[in-house]
């Protein structure tokens, strides 16, 4: 069983935000509004975030692209009452709406901010997107064409389309990429098996110094980063 | 081809898939039941229709999915060499122009006669015959009575094919007045090519094949196009080859290129001219320029090398920049010793009142090192060559009405080697000179946002007799129409469309209606068609014979490419690998060299009787003056554009307003953004309201204390502002266009942007 893993490299980031849109489109994330912004609620699946530091004019400020981390020890997992979050056998954290009671507790518990609570009425037009991918059949009920109110919402590492990829024996991380991998210009995300050493994932942590967020936390994050 | 490329390549394949309604078991275990799918979503059909983007001037090549009749991802075409089948951030928000609720859905006639900024205009719908009625019989009007160069013909973003039509329109109909946005942002970079080797176009930068970058102000990953190219190379340079390219950022904001440049070093805003001209001080007197390429292709070295060494010694241009001299130095050295190097200018640093000769200074700064036309240089942009069309058929009105002077000034001694002064018309409305229009018609524009002091563009516009709009939604501008024409989007309609150079070698796309339009709407091709039909006669007679229609006019102008099965199933036509070192024929000035003192600028200004002084031909930097006193306005402010500011004229896109300020973690908002030392000083706190007012006007503001930033500088994003359009962008954020003064670059006519001075005060 591939263990999925990301990794993104600092250094040929620029923040562009491609990833984070082409989250949103594939994933029917809806937007947010201005109000939403400034309440924090607006829904992100993957979102880029700035680190400043320094002073004027040895200022440093780092643009991380954030993805749920699918942590191999995964907090939102424990504290769950509901086991609706659960990890897959590949590693991959999944959140199930249907199993979801709201309680919210896995927001909290999240070290690196991951997850959204989708507070809007599922009528709300945004919601209702009457054209899921084509791929559905072979994806089961997910992504959910229509959205589930009072549920918390998360990254999937766009599991539909590895499932799918490994079905039809495709090459996930070279033929077949989660949605923001794929649209990034600088090709700066990089996914695949992090225990096949013959993987780019692999190769990229073997030949560079990396770094996980918070890993002291002991959550064993699969996002790693190369940074500058 | 890799494997990525050749997993996005077959996707380009048409699929109509049908997908069971019955669905298997459910992934998420036993414990979820089947949802019940709503009528009509058991059998699926999925498209990827080849087109292109026109969120910005780069017009990347795109993918768009379609499933069940619905646009819903937008991706990158592996085909397109450009951009090497990558999209930005602004490609995938083209599902929310398409799809925005604000879009205008018919044709619209305004009933309330007075016009002005917040005025309703009293829309009423009406048919597309009575609209193209009204406007064919002002149109035949204003041509009947002799006075064609009366029409006012204003572009804001147009694919490269309804800029050819809109130009020729003006041609066959008689005036000299198109005028696009481009001297709001492009030209004074334009013209410092110009000076040195006669192409008034920017430069195209081998990216990919550099090994260092010196960045005077450009925003390469951010606004400077062609945009997605340049990310991509980003990566390349970074971390795709054994030798890591290095890159420095002169700017007085610390940029996101600047983020994620190798070293920032701010400027004095304004100064980078002299900059350029001390690193060429330095790069002389150590002896480290490229003897041979200036012996053998370049003139005026001398007199260049007496001003670099007598005027630009770094100790006294670190007075005049900020920047210490040993750092001027430092950079001097890397740049001429690691090969091939780019100096690249970009708005930053051209948009100011000298900003021709800086721009000059520094693209000098290239050809001091032998980085022209060689790999990780400077590169001559290859166009595309559309089938020629015949020459538009002139009558005498047409003739007289092109002879006369523009409204724009340009090419006077005014504007002396100006192709186009934008936000001069607005004061030639004004003043009815050198003649009234009688007649405006805009495409895409939206001046009255986007160019300085943008309240003078809504007088000129309550001024204008008679008015009509093509854009897709209803603008700041279109609030001043007569007549109001819903065009489609990009993403419903037929065009090609090329890059602002960049990658060297040629390549086009194609635009083709990924959805049926989505209202009564046309594509302003289309448009100028009927229009030009209506009016007959020669009109009539030059749009004859070149397809008809907006896509027999894309059929008709791509044809030599390729076939038209394979265009449209491929959507991109590339042209033959660049070729470098074609020192014989890029130089196009008198001597037919690279000039350090320019040959073309001398002949012109003979032209215009102008004097000329032992300055006025060489590369040099000038004092900006700028429009405020420094003891009541002691700030300089600039703008910049991120990213997600989209070039269309409307923000009313949710994914690119939640996400528009990444530096700060912002959505849905601009800030004034100011150095804490001195929001210290002026008692301002982080998120505190303030007045940021200049001269002229004044607005209010959220602050935004930063670290990023010169001291002296306070700088505001575009694209916000909106006065009308979409609840996504009316009354979010500030528009600093409103309290921009109107100050020009003489040689080139482009708008200076950063030299206003404000005040900030609490509000």
């Amino acid at each position: 069983m591939a263990r999925w893993g990301m990794v993104i490299d600092l250094d040929k980031c620029t923040g562009c935000q491609s990833c984070s849109v082409a989250c949103k489109a594939e994933n029917n994330v809806p937007h947010g509004s201005p109000e939403e912004h400034e309440k924090r609620q607006a829904p992100f699946w993957h979102k880029v975030i700035a680190v400043s530091n320094g002073t004027y004019p040895t200022v440093k400020t780092d643009l991380i692209p954030m993805p749920c981390m699918h942590c191999d020890d995964a907090p939102c997992v424990t504290v769950c009452p509901a086991k609706a979050t659960y990890r897959r056998e590949d590693g991959i954290i999944i959140q199930n709406f249907r199993r979801c009671i709201g309680c919210k507790y896995c927001i909290v518990a999240c070290p690196y901010g991951a997850r959204s609570f989708n507070y809007r009425e599922p009528d709300d037009e945004e919601y209702h997107r009457p054209d899921p991918p084509p791929e559905r059949a072979d994806r089961g009920i997910w992504p959910f064409p229509h959205r589930v109110h009072g549920v918390v919402e998360k990254c999937t590492f766009c599991f539909h389309r590895i499932d799918k990829a490994v079905k039809e024996g495709k090459k996930v991380g070279e033929e077949v990429l989660p949605a923001c991998a794929e649209a990034c210009p600088t090709h700066a995300i990089s996914f695949g098996d992090l225990d096949d050493p013959e993987s780019q994932v692999a190769r990229l942590l073997a030949s560079r110094q990396s770094l996980r967020l918070r890993e002291e936390m002991g959550t064993s994050p699969k996002v790693f980063y190369l940074p500058k | 081809m890799s494997r990525r490329t050749f997993i996005k390549l077959s996707g380009l394949a048409v699929a109509v898939l049908a997908a069971s309604r019955l669905l298997k078991r459910p992934a998420l275990g036993s414990a979820v039941s089947s949802p019940e799918l709503p009528e009509g979503e058991g059998v699926i059909t999925e498209k990827w229709v080849p087109t292109s983007c026109l969120n910005c001037a780069t017009r990347c090549a795109t993918r768009v999915r379609v499933v069940n009749g619905r646009a819903v991802k937008v991706a990158g075409n592996p085909l397109s060499r450009v951009s090497e089948g990558e999209n930005c951030a602004r490609a995938n928000v083209g599902l929310q122009v398409l799809y925005d609720p604000s879009r205008a859905t018919t044709p619209l006639k305004r009933t309330n006669p007075t016009k002005g900024r917040g005025i309703d205009p009293g829309w009423t719908e009406i048919s597309w015959e009575q609209a193209f009625n009204e406007v064919g019989e002002r149109l035949k009007v204003l041509r009947g009575k002799g006075q064609p160069e009366r029409l006012l013909l204003l572009c804001g973003l147009n694919t490269v094919s309804a800029e050819d039509i809109i130009r020729r329109f003006a041609d066959a109909y008689g005036t000299p007045n198109v005028v696009s946005a481009n001297g709001l942002n492009n030209e004074a970079d334009k013209a410092g090519e110009w000076l040195a080797d006669g192409h008034y176009t920017q430069s195209a930068y081998d990216l990919a094949r550099t090994n260092y970058i010196l960045s005077f102000g450009a925003s390469i990953l951010e606004s400077y196009k062609p945009l997605a190219r340049s990310l991509r190379m980003w990566g390349k340079i970074r971390r795709e080859r054994p030798n890591r390219a290095k890159v420095v950022v002169i700017d007085p904001r610390y940029s996101i290129t600047a983020l994620r440049a190798d070293r920032w070093v701010p400027i004095n805003p304004g100064t980078d001219g002299a900059l350029a001209m001390a690193i060429a001080n330095v790069i002389i007197s150590e002896g480290l320029y490229d003897t041979d390429f200036i012996k053998r292709w370049t003139s005026g070295f001398d007199e260049y090398r007496k001003l670099a060494i007598d005027y630009y010694d770094p100790e006294a241009v670190a007075i005049m920049t900020g920047i210490p001299a040993d750092t001027i130095r430092q950079i001097a050295g890397e740049f001429a010793r690691t090969k091939p190097a780019i100096a690249w200018r970009g708005r930053g640093a051209t948009s100011w009142p000298n900003g021709s000769y800086s721009s000059y200074a520094i693209f000098c700064l290239n050809a001091l090192v032998g980085s022209i036309d060689v790999p990780g240089g400077v590169t001559y942009q290859e166009d595309p060559e559309y089938r020629l069309m015949p020459e538009p058929v002139e009558d005498d009105p047409a003739r007289e009405g092109k002879a006369r002077p523009a409204l724009d000034l340009r090419k006077t001694g005014r504007f002396p080697a100006a192709e186009v002064v934008t936000n001069q018309v607005a004061d030639s409305i004004l003043e009815n000179k050198p003649y009234p229009v009688e007649m405006a018609m805009g495409f895409n524009s939206n001046f009255n946002m986007s160019a300085p002091g943008a309240g003078r563009w809504d007088e000129a516009l309550g001024k204008v007799p008679y008015y009509v709009h093509i854009a897709p939604f209803i603008s700041e501008m279109a609030e001043y129409a007569d007549i109001l024409l819903p065009s489609t989007t990009f993403m419903e309609e037929w065009a090609y469309d090329h890059s602002p150079p960049g990658s060297g070698f040629a390549e086009i796309r194609i635009k083709q209606p990924v959805v049926e339009p989505l209202y009564d709407t046309k594509s302003n091709i289309d448009i100028v068609f009927e229009i030009a039909g209506r009016l007959g006669g020669t009109v009539g007679q030059s749009f004859a014979g070149i397809g008809d229609d907006a896509q027999g006019f894309v059929r008709y102008r791509t044809a030599d490419f390729t076939s038209w099965d394979r265009l449209l199933e491929q959507g991109v036509w590339v042209g033959p690998d660049y070729e470098y070192y074609k020192y014989g024929r890029i130089f196009h000035t008198p001597s037919e060299k690279f000039e350090f003192r320019s040959g073309n600028l001398e002949a012109l200004l003979k032209g215009t009787g102008e004097e000329i002084n032992s300055l006025t031909c060489l590369p040099h930097y000038e004092e900006v003056k700028f429009l405020g006193d420094s003891g009541d306005y002691p700030l300089v402010l600039t703008t910049y554009q991120p990213l997600l500011n989209i070039e269309n004229g409307s923000q009313n896109y949710p994914w690119a307003q939640e996400m528009f300020l990444v530096m700060h973690g912002a959505g849905w908002t601009n800030f004034a953004e100011i150095n804490s030392k001195t929001a210290r000083s002026l008692g301002i706190e982080d998120s505190d309201t303030v007045w940021v007012e200049s001269p002229f006007n004044k607005i209010k503001v959220k602050a935004r204390v930063f670290e990023g930033i010169h001291p002296g500088v306070v700088s505001i994003a575009r694209g916000q502002g909106h006065r009308t359009g979409g609840e996504w962008a009316r009354g979010i954020g500030v528009n600093p266009n409103e309290i921009i003064g109107v100050d020009y670059d003489r040689l080139s006519g482009q708008s200076a942007l950063f030299n206003t001075r404000v005040r900030v005060y609490r509000a």
